[in-house]
């Protein structure tokens, strides 16, 4: 029971920074521009949140200026990509490349090994745990003790959904991705909308860097997002960038992460080798979707989608 | 009109750097060091002295080979991002067949443990690369997803197994002296130099002059069309990312057997060797030449590197920054072939050209 409980609760725990990204990174899918940077824009929310939070020692002051050091990072992605029609797929890897050297290159300067903001943050008292709700069995696990941003990426996944299928913003993302002459032709400013576009990704990877180091942990390590964002571009893949089909492949790794640990630590010697779980299982998932639909669309030549 | 494409990209790999040279001096003067005099230590100490110029060269060695291994395969516009894993596991098994087999003759042995990383790397290759050719997965995420799984199973194996109880931190048992690399001329410098410029010549000759680097040209701009003239772009696919994995292999097992000698869990290096093979293949532009020119100048960095920290006080760090900047600028082609300047060039071209042909038609008419 008592093990349950710690998957349910780490399920939610590990899938809010992954929600946040795809989120995010649907986006710029939508409006067709393939968003690699995810990974980095993720590890510079995280650092700078934290960063943040030890220089001016308060919570909301930091994650605010990290959320404006991460558009910037966007926004340096968007004027390479956008503006300058660069290939954005070596964009981004430059951009996931600046956030890791970058910090490490502070922590280095600041003598630091990580950055830990105990002592502003208290993690325990982040956590809101919903009075009736926490009594109910497995929902209670579920739903009950974590943290505002984690609230606010589930509250979120609706939010994107009606954004995206519901309003002027939305249809145009759509549309300039589907057909960027057409949407020209018809007045929209294409470059506009693909800049706000990869804005959007920006910020939610801020936050989810923001849970990840600072409101969950108050702890920034190295290299702490760990692939999540690349993780995140296979979920979208996968999804097709449907807001909540995508958001389900995000709560699959989530799923994946929180037994591999939650089962390591019944597995002795080996649990090491737990940790690869999270990694082949999204390479699992992209080949079950991957061969399902080539399968759908048996066609003559290479390279057909 | 070939010098001027040729400067066109000299350009285009001059701008890049100059502006990543800024943006890193901007950094240091930030931090409130000069950056002139760490840039100066660090070109003069890397290329200018004997010992500082072998050793740079020492260094080149592996980045030209993972240089080469991503360029054959973004050249075929497949993206194998796993040549750093590939590296790491290839270095991995090289370390342990170096420290288990014992009593071999020392050139054997050290032959044994490059195909031990040879092998250890196409194997791990030929998952991606099947994945992509007959199922059409992704092979940039199914990579970078392997080489986060590379890293937890050599840590897993290095703190265990394999683990060298005498060390104080985490790291395998060290080569046996038959599997080392000698160092030559009382420096840094290895044979696995020469070995990787044996190789460099190999992959001159598939890029510029066999069949299957104009396939791979040839799939790289579009391969519905390669499909339908007639090359089998699937088990091309599969061929190509196998070199790849077998060059990685071969890189880490290098790298391991002439530098570091046993695994550790910072082997290689952050940004790592393969992320160093990315920025090599795209400064040389996926050209041979090229990306052997720009190995050794990326390596020239790494050993000034070493120097900066021990003459100033920026951190070594200050490097990796400079990389990105470089790969985020390199992104963009600021001189493309096809300008308004060079569409009016090449239409005069034609012009001076077609006038010149009817005037030789007219003089041959009697």
């Amino acid at each position: 029971m008592n093990m349950l409980h710690s998957i349910l609760y780490d399920l939610v725990y590990h899938s809010t920074p992954l929600i946040l990204a795809v989120l995010g990174g649907l986006f710029a899918y939508q409006a067709n521009v393939l968003n690699i940077g995810l990974e980095g824009m993720m590890l510079m929310g995280a650092f700078s949140s934290s960063l943040f939070v030890l220089l001016t020692g308060s919570l909301w002051q930091g994650i605010l200026l990290s959320i404006l050091c991460t558009l910037a990072l966007g926004l340096v992605f968007s004027l390479f990509s956008v503006t300058l029609k660069s290939n954005f797929i070596i964009t981004g890897f430059g951009i996931n490349l600046f956030a890791s050297a970058f910090s490490s290159f502070i922590l280095k300067y600041m003598r630091l090994a990580n950055i830990n903001v105990s002592l502003v943050v208290d993690v325990p008292a982040l956590k809101i745990h919903i009075p009736v709700l926490a009594d109910i069995p497995i929902l209670g696990s579920l739903l009950s003790g974590h943290t505002p941003i984690t609230y606010l990426s589930l509250l979120l996944i609706l939010v994107v959904h009606v954004v995206l299928y519901k309003t002027k913003l939305g249809v145009y993302v759509r549309v300039v991705g589907e057909n960027e002459e057409a949407a020209r032709a018809v007045g929209i400013n294409s470059a506009k909308i693909k800049y706000l576009a990869i804005l959007i990704g920006a910020l939610f990877c801020a936050l989810a860097g923001a849970n990840l180091s600072t409101e969950r942990m108050a702890l920034f390590t190295s290299n702490m997002t760990a692939g999540r964002g690349f993780i995140a571009i296979a979920a979208i893949y996968c999804g097709k960038a449907v807001p909540v089909r995508t958001t389900l492949y995000a709560v699959l790794f989530g799923l994946a992460k929180s037994l591999a640990i939650n089962l390591g630590l019944v597995a002795g010697p080996i649990s090491g080798l737990f940790e690869t779980v999270p990694y082949l299982a999204i390479v699992l998932v992209l080949f079950a979707v991957s061969a399902v639909e080539t399968k759908n669309t048996r066609l003559r030549g290479f390279g057909h989608e | 009109m070939k010098r001027k494409m040729h400067l066109m990209s000299l350009l285009n790999v001059v701008i890049p750097v100059a502006a990543a040279l800024a943006v890193g001096a901007l950094v240091i003067l930030a931090i409130g060091e000069d950056p002139l005099y760490t840039y100066k230590i660090l070109i003069q100490r890397s290329l200018f002295t004997y010992r500082g110029f072998l050793k740079t060269l020492h260094f080149a060695s592996p980045l030209i080979l993972t240089g080469l291994a991503i360029a054959i395969t973004f050249k075929a516009n497949v993206f194998n991002m796993g040549v750093e894993g590939q590296a790491v596991l290839g270095a991995f098994f090289a370390g342990v067949v170096g420290f288990t087999v014992k009593g071999l003759a020392p050139g054997w042995h050290v032959l044994l443990c490059l195909l031990t990383g040879v092998v250890t790397g196409l194997l791990f290759a030929l998952i991606p690369a099947l994945l992509k050719a007959y199922f059409k997965v992704d092979e940039m995420v199914v990579t970078l997803m392997l080489n986060y799984v590379v890293m937890e199973v050599v840590k897993f194996l290095s703190q265990g197994v394999f683990r060298d109880p005498a060390s104080g931190y985490v790291s395998t048992y060290a080569v046996a002296e038959s599997a080392m690399f000698k160092k030559l001329f009382d420096t840094d410098l290895t044979a696995f130099f020469f070995l990787a410029l044996g190789v460099f010549l190999v992959m001159l000759v598939v890029f510029m002059r066999s069949k299957l680097g104009y396939e791979i040209t040839a799939i790289g701009r579009n391969p519905e069309f390669a499909e339908a003239a007639g090359m089998r772009v699937s088990r091309k696919i599969v061929i190509i990312m196998l070199i790849s994995g077998a060059i990685s292999g071969l890189a880490g097992a290098g790298f391991l057997m002439s530098e570091k000698y046993r695994f550790t869990l910072d082997f290689s290096g952050n940004p790592g060797l393969g992320w160093d093979g990315m920025l090599i293949a795209l400064l040389g532009n996926h050209n041979p030449v090229g990306i052997l020119i720009a190995a050794i100048l990326y390596a020239a960095l790494k050993t000034g590197s070493e120097y900066i920290g021990l003459f100033t006080s920026v951190p070594k760090d200050i490097v990796g920054v400079i990389q990105s900047v470089i790969i985020l600028f390199l992104s963009v082609r600021f001189l493309a072939a096809h300008t308004a300047l060079w569409e009016r060039l090449q239409s005069l071209f034609t012009a001076l050209r077609t006038a010149r042909t009817s005037t030789g038609q007219r003089t041959d008419t009697p």
